[in-house]
């Protein structure tokens, strides 16, 4: 599905790459609420082993939950948590490769608590990477409006993150009722 | 590839719905894809029919439910999305349903749909058993309504 949500009709809002300085967290602010949707697409390492990395919306840590499954190429799994965490490549995974995934956030504007749709997938010339689904959610009532993606040590260079709104319509001849 | 996705219909419901449904779907695209956030009356399953036959459908559903994951299949009139509860009362269900090669009439139709809700996530592939083009899609839930404020999107594919 990630692939999908790759060719969907939609505004890029902006792109942010990660120098050879290194990042620790990463905002989008200022979003436009014009959109029916938020799409987030990530090419991810960092400078340590950690295998996630976070995703803050409107800088927040509180009312966060998710559900996830998980294969790691020998077993699969599945577990809840109080945050919001794709997937990124280990420095010790197989040099010049980054994890990749897709982050479809609906109805970001609204009142109601806000869906994070995510698929995650590692890189690693190994028997050892990992593949995710996982429901975030954030319970919260306020529109999002920034997005803050940290990572417990640095984003490695060349990672980068991409924020795309998503637009629904009409072609004037199908009907929905 | 930006424009790859042509919105074809959207809603926004101002009264509580039994279903919703997408009609005069015109057959210029390869695949739909149908997006919805959805806050039910009930906790339950959600189901989808096309051209509004109640023939056969199947599907098989992988799901993650706190720290548990299942599988299991499913059979029956209309084609079951999600599983049990994955419907909540807390607008926090979300789906994206792809519907594949829908316009042929020499196939039997293919879905794939990720959804999630607070309840947990779903990985669900179905087959409408009919080879018929499809001019409408239905959205149901097994017992209750859509509620006010669900949105429900439909898209047209193209592929050249």
């Amino acid at each position: 599905m990630g692939v999908e949500y790759s060719i969907m009709k939609k505004t890029l809002i902006e792109r942010i790459d990660v120098d050879s300085s290194g990042e620790s967290n990463v905002v989008f602010s200022s979003i436009s609420q014009e959109y029916d949707g938020l799409l987030l697409i990530c090419s991810v390492r960092n400078d340590s082993t950690n295998l996630t990395f976070d995703i803050h919306p409107n800088g927040s840590s509180a009312d966060r939950t998710r559900t996830t499954i998980q294969g790691s190429g020998a077993a699969a799994t599945a577990a809840t948590g109080t945050d919001i965490t794709p997937l990124q490549d280990s420095s010790a995974y197989t040099a010049n490769t980054f994890a990749s995934t897709s982050v479809f956030i609906p109805n970001y504007t609204g009142s109601q608590t806000k869906g994070f749709s995510i698929e995650s997938v590692t890189e690693n010339d190994a028997t050892t990477s990992y593949q995710r689904l996982q429901a975030g959610l954030w319970s919260n009532a306020n529109a999002i409006t920034s997005l803050e993606l940290s990572t417990a040590s640095l984003f490695a260079e060349h990672s980068s993150f991409t924020l795309y709104g998503v637009s629904a319509g009409s072609d004037g001849s199908t009907s929905v009722a | 590839m930006t424009d790859a996705w042509t919105p074809l219909a959207e809603l926004t419901l101002t009264t509580s719905e039994s279903d919703v449904v997408f009609s005069s779907i015109g057959g210029s695209y390869r695949d739909l894809v149908v997006v919805t956030n959805i806050d039910g009356s009930a906790q339950t399953e959600l189901f989808i029919r096309f051209n509004g036959d109640t023939g056969s459908y199947v599907s098989l559903r992988l799901q993650g439910a706190g720290g548990t994951a299942a599988a299991n299949t499913h059979s029956g009139n209309g084609m079951r999305l999600v599983g049990n509860g994955d419907i909540k009362t807390d607008f926090t269900f979300n789906s994206v349903i792809h519907i594949f090669d829908y316009a042929s009439t020499s196939v039997h139709k293919h879905v794939l749909s990720r959804t999630n809700s607070s309840q947990g996530l779903d990985l669900c592939t179905g087959r409408w058993v009919n080879t018929s083009a499809i001019t409408s899609v239905t959205l149901y839930p097994a017992t209750g309504t859509f509620e006010t404020g669900s949105t429900f999107q439909l898209w047209g594919l193209n592929t050249a």
